[in-house]
């Protein structure tokens, strides 16, 4: 499971998550360089480098905005996010809340990199989402009226 | 008192606090939720939840009329303002008396005089409180202030009658300089205010912000919890407090001092109720009035901490007309030391507000820490409300165990999703200067701990964000 960690520049760090395995009531994460360990302990949860020294966690969704002091990312889990006024590849994730006012295709459409594909309005402003490349409509998650949260999957253009 | 029904007009942390309190006393606590925060945590707390219409501040807590509306539809009996909001309006106070609803607060006349700087300073003058020496009122010549000056004794500081916040003052070390100030800062008050008008006050040196609580029933016994000190402060807002003043120690004549002069000022103006009473005092050991908060503080808890008695269940008992929890000043005792830190969702560096979503919340505490708060996973700040979310205090045996235990309980906070002042906290406990207890309410200016923060990510941290989703995934 790929991982991306987008800052408040809007650059990507990404994590792959190889491997997950699962012994008794320890889960094993194997990254690229490193392996983690996690587990449940009453109600909580906690982590662990060598399966020795335990720290607790806290308790994380997808989509959600994790800080580090002065570093703010917005975690994806398995899509890469598009810019909210930019595209970027095939998977178009809201990049802060809003509304769907308008959607300009269907599943199934054949549509054009740079294509406006449907209108959010977010931040008192309304925002043409354009399709970060050229394609077929794979999928089309969202209706018009729709309110949305942050790091919702819309679209996804299939090239 | 049993049975009545208290409305709280306020939200977040000091809302639970005054429903504990409320609660405890047998009385009903009735909270209120509004449409910017209808999950409003702090109604775990209270028996009652009642809908305050409305989007903003202005359409809300501060609404006077929405919140009559309330109190008459719920037979409301009582309203306790907590801080800020309608906590000390006047007008508020009396219109509640005139309805006969009790205001779990000063009584409107002592509100009055204490609400203005210039009034209150008149009062302290009356009552024989020091007060910073300088002008009584505006100084229109650069003659006259040099005049006024001479007397004072330098340093002084020319002061923007209409100002705050820390603008249109500035500092004057001699005839000269006066002479050099005066026309600019006439100008600057002019353009920033509306109004050129300024005044001459004696600069306290290295000042230290030490602030008195204090609680009085309807009969007139006023009485002192000892004194508070805040001086850790950025843009004139407070961040760390202690209890009580490292600066006064040992010196117990001077703390009976102060606090008797709070006592003796709080006397004067007919003071019921809880309050604190605010001074400067200079390196040189002398301290004078600044102002008085007429309603209960956001650092109260450090005074609970050192002295064991309730302020929230004294301060309803006293509106209530019923006996306090204790019977004489000699009941009151100072035991330990207490620290407060004030978590805010800011950028730790800029100091900057940062509202967000909390995306994870755990804490695991050493023994001997109270931590105030309405945090809750996945609870959203927004611009709408203050952005402190929660204080961290610290009781300890003396001051150096009182940092201890705050220091570990900072380490034990995990507030994931956004930024916080944590880190900035844990760069001033950590120095030096703060561990010795010598510091001014130039601390930040001049020590500038949010240069040390860290702002280096360690790559391991998003593994381990990565594991608590997949673990979540299940």
């Amino acid at each position: 499971m790929r991982y991306y960690f987008v800052d408040q520049d809007r650059k990507d760090t990404v994590v792959d998550l190889n491997k997950v395995e699962t012994n008794g009531s320890i889960s094993k994460f194997i990254f690229s360089e490193k392996t983690f360990y996690a587990r449940r302990l009453a109600g909580k949860l906690f982590g662990s480098w060598d399966q020795q020294k335990w720290f607790k966690l806290t308790q994380l969704s997808a989509g959600e905005t994790v800080v580090s002091n002065t570093v703010t990312y917005k975690m994806y889990r398995g899509f890469k996010p598009s810019g909210l006024f930019s595209g970027g590849a095939g998977a178009l994730v809201t990049q802060m809340p809003g509304k769907v006012v308008k959607l300009f295709v269907k599943a199934g459409d054949t549509v054009e990199k740079g294509q406006t594909i449907l209108i959010l309005e977010a931040m008192k402003m309304e925002n043409e989402i354009k399709a970060g490349v050229s394609g077929v409509v794979k999928s089309l998650l969202v209706q018009p009226g729709q309110a949305l949260e942050s790091g919702v999957l819309m679209a996804e253009i299939e090239e | 008192m049993l049975g009545k029904r208290v409305l709280i007009a306020n939200r977040g942390e000091i809302a639970i606090r005054i429903a504990k309190a409320l609660n405890e006393l047998g009385l009903v606590s009735v909270g209120v939720w509004t449409d910017n925060e209808p999950e409003a945590a702090h109604l775990e707390y209270c028996q009652e939840w009642v809908h305050l219409s409305g989007n903003t501040n202005r359409d809300t807590y501060l609404n006077v009329p929405k919140i009559l509306e309330l109190i008459k539809k719920y037979k409301i009996d009582a309203v306790h303002p907590g801080y800020g909001f309608l906590s000390e309006n006047g007008e508020f106070a009396k219109t509640l008396k005139a309805q006969g609803v009790i205001f779990i607060g000063p009584n409107p006349e002592a509100i009055a005089a204490m609400g203005d700087k210039a009034i209150s300073k008149q009062w302290a003058q009356k009552a024989g409180v020091p007060v910073v020496p300088g002008s009584t009122g505006e100084v229109p010549t650069v003659e006259e202030a040099i005049k006024l000056c001479q007397t004072i004794g330098y340093p002084v500081l020319l002061k923007a009658v209409a100002g705050g916040g820390g603008k249109g003052m500035r500092p004057c070390y001699s005839d000269a300089d006066v002479k050099t100030n005066f026309e600019a800062v006439q100008r600057e008050a002019l353009s920033s205010f509306g109004n050129a008008g300024l005044l001459v006050e004696k600069y306290v040196q290295n000042p230290h912000h030490i602030e008195v609580q204090i609680l009085a029933d309807k009969k007139g016994n006023v009485y002192h919890l000892f004194e508070r000190e805040c001086s850790i402060q950025r843009r004139h807002q407070k961040i760390i407090e202690e209890a009580p003043s490292p600066f006064i120690g040992e010196d117990t004549k001077l703390r009976k001092e102060i606090c008797e002069t709070a006592v003796k000022l709080a006397k004067a103006v007919g003071y019921d109720s809880a309050g604190t009473v605010e001074f400067i005092m200079g390196d040189d050991r002398k301290f004078y009035f600044l102002e008085m908060n007429t309603r209960i503080q956001v650092e109260h808890p450090i005074t609970e901490e050192i002295t064991g008695i309730d302020l929230l269940a004294n301060m309803v008992k006293s509106a209530f007309n019923q006996p306090l929890d204790f019977k004489t000043q000699d009941d009151i005792k100072l035991h330990g030391h207490a620290i407060e830190c004030r978590i805010c969702a800011e950028d730790p560096v800029t100091m900057l507000p940062a509202p967000g979503k909390i995306a994870g919340f755990e804490t695991t505490f050493p023994q001997g820490i109270r931590f105030d708060h309405c945090l809750y996973p996945k609870f959203t700040i927004t611009p709408d409300f203050d952005p402190m979310v929660g204080k961290l205090i610290a009781r300890g045996y003396d001051r150096a165990v009182a940092i201890r235990k705050v220091r570990a309980a900072l380490d034990g906070l995990l507030l994931d999703g956004l930024k916080t002042n944590i880190p900035l906290l844990k760069v001033i406990l950590d120095e030096e200067s703060f561990k010795k207890g010598e510091y001014t309410t130039h601390y930040i200016a001049g020590v500038k701990p949010q240069e040390r923060v860290a702002i280096t990510e360690k790559p391991e941290s998003l593994l381990v964000r990565v594991a608590s989703v997949e673990m979540g995934q299940v």
